[in-house]
């Protein structure tokens, strides 16, 4: 995905929440082009939430500015939740209506929504068999579904899914995820996605935003660093102590330890059959090699300073 | 965006399919018809074929106690002389007192509007907090109306709730009355003496749409003030809990700070507007039927603005 060609949807501009003198977020901007999913990272208390609720209006700025498409959250609220969809936290439903109930109270209030979109949604999330059944009889898995169902009725520009994984089993984080992929590509959907599970994170988003005590820390491609040559890797020797000696002899400034029977390596992947060649030569048994780049959660342990709570 | 009458029919979608407001309907229906019921019971069992005999000794009492009483409170004999010159007219019209008319029924079930109050508030208390318990309110709100909008059709939808019981409770004891009375009974005239000891005859329905129109100002500022509550703390019970208990106590406590000249400035001592009918007294004697309608006003507009003040301007974070 090509962030610079896309459309800018979302603009948040020096976007400052203070409640009784202490600032829970703090000067934050950034943009969001179409198609893109968006990843809000920060350890809990960051200012993650408070933030989303900010985009959609639960929660007054004391200062900034949140533009969707061209329009301010702020001064013409009504206008601007027209191309905004949301899904913030759990997918709380009414319980005593139907899926479909569900839909229509949601629908109403979009001018427009024809019966046949309602349907044509249903059918997306994979609901039709049992959208006329009470919620209350559905799976947290089928109220995730109708959320996003509720969420995309009126075509937005903008999808926000606050924490949407909470409570999901493995399966249902795999299928939404697929959807949001679906949506983003199909539709053009920008995607702002906020939460702590940041394994889900490094497989939905295209780039995060990490967030510390209310401030933007970086925002950062995760294709950039899922291409980034810079690995870890673990070699399973025979004789660790002889292979730590043949390694550091010959490869200077080599970030290297021993972990157990095993050598784990920080260095690029380029220097693997180097090592490879190197052990080989003086005699050391060599029962596997296994490379991994730096996950998310290293790199932002590494920023945040390993004050994460998950 | 979205247009009030949507938002509208949502809110009614919401309390109409709940199975509880049907219970709840069927429960004032069925007063209603046990009230009915006892009224007929009562009327059978005290046989009144002799009603003439009766109605000419009860004015021979009453005389004889005013006579009696001759330097007592004039109102007092006032009102025995009244009561003389009805059943004088009662026999000179061969109309039998203790006879039940379809109306009787009509003018009884107004008392049963305090049950409908009560379910009102019950509604109007759910409005708001309910959508904060069940977590709803944050989808409500990410939506392309005003929350000026969503708390105006919430309030409206609460009203309609109540105007449906209100025809109800109406339709219900007209209905019962013609049932257990025929429509005989349907153009008697409601007999009143005016100051100047004159019989007037006037029209039932008047009669019976008044007595439904005092007891709807308590009902509307009680359901405002329980919508206000829902709103301040988002939650139900607080709300109903709040609502019943100054219905419950605040007759009894301004009754017993009516010495105090505050007491003409709370709720309670303006709610009831009959105390300005004739033969009823005000709270306190300085109290007039305008003082009150304003006080009304001012307590029913501070309700709404606390409600609106809170309802949009907060923060929704939990």
């Amino acid at each position: 995905m090509q962030a610079t060609t896309m459309e800018t949807v979302l603009q948040l501009r020096n976007v400052t929440k203070k409640i009784g003198g202490r600032t829970i977020v703090d000067n934050l901007s950034f943009d969001v082009p179409a198609g893109e999913v968006f990843g809000f990272l920060g350890p809990n208390g960051a200012g993650k939430t408070t933030t989303i609720r900010m985009i959609v209006g639960l929660i007054s700025m004391t200062k900034g500015e949140v533009i969707v498409k061209g329009v301010s959250v702020r001064k013409q609220f009504a206008q601007a939740m027209t191309h905004i969809g949301a899904i913030v936290e759990n997918p709380e439903m009414y319980k005593f209506l139907s899926g479909y109930q569900n839909l229509v109270h949601f629908a109403r209030r979009h001018s427009g929504i024809a019966k046949e979109r309602i349907d044509e949604v249903v059918k997306l999330v994979g609901l039709q068999n049992r959208i006329h059944e009470k919620v209350k009889r559905y799976s947290l898995g089928m109220r995730q579904r109708l959320g996003v169902a509720q969420a995309i009725l009126h075509r937005p520009s903008v999808l926000i899914l606050d924490e949407p994984t909470n409570g999901l089993d493995p399966a249902g984080i795999r299928e939404l995820r697929d959807y949001l992929r679906k949506l983003t590509r199909d539709e053009g959907i920008a995607v702002i996605v906020s939460s702590h599970l940041l394994s889900e994170m490094e497989l939905m988003c295209d780039r995060v935003a990490i967030i510390q005590g209310g401030k933007l820390i970086d925002v950062r491609s995760l294709q950039d660093t899922t291409d980034s040559p810079q690995a870890r890797i673990m070699i399973d020797v025979g004789n660790t102590a002889l292979a730590y000696q043949v390694l550091t002899d010959s490869i200077s400034d080599l970030k290297i330890s021993i972990l157990g029977k095993q050598l784990e390596i920080e260095s690029d992947k380029a220097l693997i059959p180097d090592i490879a060649r190197l052990l080989v030569k003086a005699d050391v048994d060599i029962y596997g090699i296994h490379s991994s780049h730096k996950s998310l959660e290293d790199q932002f342990l590494e920023m945040t300073g390993g004050e994460m709570v998950v | 965006m979205s247009n009030f009458r949507d938002l509208l029919r949502n809110e009614n979608m919401k309390i109409y399919r709940r199975p509880r407001t049907w219970l709840m309907i069927g429960f004032l229906i069925l007063s209603l018809l046990l009230m009915s019921g006892l009224m007929k019971y009562d009327e059978v069992r005290n046989d009144s074929s002799d009603w003439k005999q009766q109605v000419t000794e009860e004015n021979q009492v009453l005389q004889q106690e005013i006579q009696n009483n001759a330097t007592a409170d004039p109102d007092f004999v006032k009102n025995m002389e009244n009561e003389i010159k009805l059943n004088e007219y009662y026999l000179e019209h061969n109309l039998n007192p203790n006879e039940l008319s379809m109306w009787d029924y009509v003018n009884t079930s107004a008392m049963l509007i305090l049950l409908v109050t009560i379910l009102t508030v019950i509604v109007a208390a759910d409005m708001i907090a309910a959508e904060f318990s069940w977590g709803t309110i944050k989808l409500l709100l990410v939506g392309p109306a005003s929350r000026t909008k969503v708390m105006l059709s919430k309030y409206v939808a609460t009203m309609g709730f109540a105007l449906l019981l209100l025809i109800l409770s109406f339709t219900v004891a007209f209905a019962a009355g013609a049932a257990l009375q025929g429509f005989g009974g349907l153009s008697l005239p409601h007999l009143s003496v005016s100051a100047d000891g004159i019989i007037h005859e006037s029209s039932m329905i008047a009669d019976s749409l008044q007595q439904y129109g005092f007891a709807i100002v308590s009902l509307l500022m009680y359901v405002t003030f329980a919508f206000m509550i829902s709103a301040a703390f988002r939650s139900s019970s607080m709300a109903i809990a709040f609502s019943l208990l100054f219905m419950l106590v605040g007759n009894s406590l301004t009754m017993l700070f009516s010495s105090y000249g505050w007491v003409k400035y709370l709720l309670f001592a303006n709610i009831d507007l009959t105390r300005y009918l004739a033969g009823n007294d005000p709270i306190r004697p300085e109290m007039t039927l305008t003082f009150s309608i304003m006080m009304l006003v001012a307590y029913y507009v501070l309700f709404q603005l606390v409600s609106w003040l809170l309802f949009t301007k907060r923060d929704v974070a939990a």
